[in-house]
């Protein structure tokens, strides 16, 4: 009880305590250490993300398109601050994420970033319904009803009360799809979306989760290593 | 149940896996044993202690000293204004005080199953503010027909371990003393005048039967024959307790110590054996200590995927700390509890055996102060490394 009480007041302060919007994230030369050579000579090829100096900006669409192993869910970690092992700087507009604490990423990630994780992280030992709450619950940002019905534009809706380990990896993509947008963000990271989606919903996930981006003037950079997110009008780079 | 309430137990849901309840089990009652130990010491160190030794808060002590009788008994044992000087000018002697002797004859009667019996008596006086304690109507104004008196707790022991035990006579306790009346008779320069005296106190620090000494003067200039005033018998308060300068001087004065000296010695005996046991009983929770850290460990270790999960989704490390942190800190304010109920109940049982040789029972508040600091510790030591071990997940 104390805790639930805590913990909403924790969430009612986060929401008084509007954090900045965060309009450009900057990669300046970043490049995976595992990629780094002995210290001679250039760190490693230059490609459109690594290694150079891109901004991303919020309200834009990208799609980073690589080939396996080229560090496409590297790329997602870092800019979510959940691993530095790279070479090279992240700027949130002028700010380097290096310095930043765990309070401050637990406040960017209610409130700022948003993140579709290629291996999807849902707790298997809870239901579909109970995956999303436990992410709703920490931002407020979405009804009970909300949520049912973008599972049902997903065509999930039945499986609400399904535990997570029950589910095919396609179901579980679509679950997690509406738990990455139970928050408000100014740049949602999909790593590799709809790998596992046919066509049709694939079509349905892309035409949500633009919507939704656009709703909050958000970025959304999309991986893919060929099954691409079917959203229009995006920048495309090559990793 | 409420909606914030079921969401919250979502994450206890995950949390909680992998906690062996066998574990904490393990953990809990082993610190209980090690807690109880060192609580039970600390309390049975005060009751002995007060026993041991009428001495004042402040740690202070009291050695009555006494000239060495010589062996053919001529030398003279009183003390003069300059001995009493340069004894209190010692850098261990914080106060000095002087047993004033009744210079009269006393002669006491009581009143026992209907047999009458007497003694001759002496009465001794000293100031009061060497009485380790002060009754209430611990005054005397002439004219009062009632004598207050303050009794060694030696005289009392020697009366039911010795002699009523060898004569199978009942043992008697201090309240009982308390009411019985006392016919006192006292005479001297021609004159007699007869008190009731009423035992209101017994003393650990007085080897004496003590008056008020406003009627020590009041009866020597009345009934008192000659007026020789120099005290034989010098009551010193010892600032740094019974250390080598002490008894150095002692010597060297040819000085005996009466009541105190040993007091010493025997409290020392008792906090060696107190502190061993204190000793083994933190050990115990230091071990206990270690059995929760591993199962921390344990559990950090099994659970650190979901805990990093959390994290992912916005939970801040102090947020998920805070669900074992809570459970940690139930169980030691459960341990806690539990000792210190252990404690007293130990101690309650300890009580009418040492209630029959005087000892005093002391407040338990001290030795559950000195239990709440250990688990307060304790408890400070988890809280770090449960923060520690769930911030470390965060990458």
């Amino acid at each position: 009880m104390m805790i639930s009480l805590t913990i909403l007041n924790m969430q009612i302060l986060s929401r008084l305590n509007e954090m900045p919007v965060i309009e450009s994230v900057t990669l300046d030369h970043v490049v995976p250490e595992v990629f780094v050579g002995n210290g001679d000579g250039p760190l490693c090829e230059r490609s459109d993300v690594w290694n150079t100096d891109l901004t991303l900006h919020r309200g834009r669409l990208y799609l980073i398109s690589a080939d396996s192993g080229t560090g496409k869910s590297s790329l997602c970690s870092y800019i979510y601050g959940n691993r530095t092992d790279y070479a090279g700087r992240i700027m949130f507009d002028s700010d380097d994420v290096r310095t930043f604490s765990p309070r401050k990423w637990s406040r960017l990630r209610q409130n700022a970033i948003s993140i579709l994780p290629q291996e999807l992280r849902l707790f298997p030992e809870l239901t579909a319904m109970e995956n999303i709450l436990i992410k709703n619950r920490l931002t407020g940002y979405c009804s009970v009803s909300r949520i049912v019905e973008m599972l049902d534009m997903l065509g999930v809706a039945g499986l609400a009360d399904r535990r997570a380990a029950m589910m095919s990896v396609g179901q579980q993509q679509r679950v997690a799809v509406v738990r990455a947008l139970c928050q408000p963000f100014d740049f949602l990271l999909l790593d590799e979306p709809v790998s596992h989606l046919d066509r049709r919903n694939n079509m349905i996930v892309s035409d949500l989760l633009a919507d939704e981006a656009s709703r909050r003037g958000a970025a959304i950079v999309a991986t893919s290593v060929g099954n691409d997110i079917m959203i229009e009008n995006t920048i495309c780079l090559k990793l | 149940m409420s909606e914030a309430m079921k969401e919250a137990d979502l994450v206890w849901r995950l949390l909680r896996k992998n906690i062996s309840v066998a574990q904490i089990a393990g953990y809990a009652v082993a610190n209980l044993v090690g807690l109880s130990i060192v609580m039970i010491a600390v309390q049975f160190y005060r009751d002995a202690d007060s026993f041991i030794s009428g001495r004042t808060a402040d740690n202070s002590e009291y050695i009555t000293v006494s000239k060495r009788v010589g062996a053919f008994g001529l030398s003279d044992t009183r003390f003069s204004g300059s001995e009493i000087d340069t004894l209190r000018s010692q850098p261990w002697v914080a106060d000095v005080g002087q047993f004033t002797a009744s210079r009269f004859n006393v002669n006491a009667a009581v009143d026992f199953n209907g047999n009458q019996m007497s003694t001759a008596l002496f009465f001794e006086s000293v100031p009061d503010r060497f009485l380790d304690i002060v009754p209430a109507f611990w005054t005397f104004e002439p004219g009062d027909t009632e004598i207050p008196i303050i009794m060694s707790k030696d005289y009392l022991s020697l009366y039911n371990f010795g002699f009523a035990a060898a004569r199978g006579l009942p043992t008697v306790s201090e309240a009982m003393i308390g009411m019985v009346p006392l016919r006192v008779s006292v005479s001297g320069n021609g004159r007699q005048q007869y008190f009731r005296g009423r035992i209101v106190g017994f003393s650990s620090r007085l080897n004496t039967i003590a008056v008020p000494e406003q009627f020590m003067q009041w009866a020597n200039a009345t009934f008192g024959e000659g007026d020789d005033s120099s005290p034989s018998r010098l009551i010193v308060e010892v600032s740094d307790r019974g250390g080598k300068d002490v008894k150095d001087y002692l010597e060297s004065h040819s000085l005996d110590v009466g009541a105190g000296m040993n007091t010493s010695q025997n409290r020392f005996i008792l906090s060696v054996l107190v502190t061993v046991v204190a000793g083994i009983g933190a050990v115990i929770c230091l071990l206990s200590l270690f059995i929760l850290m591993l199962s921390l460990h344990l559990l950090m270790q099994k659970n650190g995927d979901k805990i990093h999960s959390l994290m992912l989704l916005g939970y801040e490390p102090r947020n998920v700390a805070a669900y074992y942190s809570r459970l940690v800190a139930m169980v030691n304010i459960a341990v806690f509890a539990a000792s210190s109920v252990v404690m007293i109940a130990v101690v309650s049982l300890l009580r009418t055996p040492f209630a029959a040789i005087g000892a005093e029972a002391s407040s338990p508040l001290p030795a559950i102060v000195i239990g709440l600091a250990v688990i307060a510790a304790v408890t400070t030591v988890n809280l770090i490394t449960i923060n520690r071990k769930v911030r470390s997940r965060f990458y």
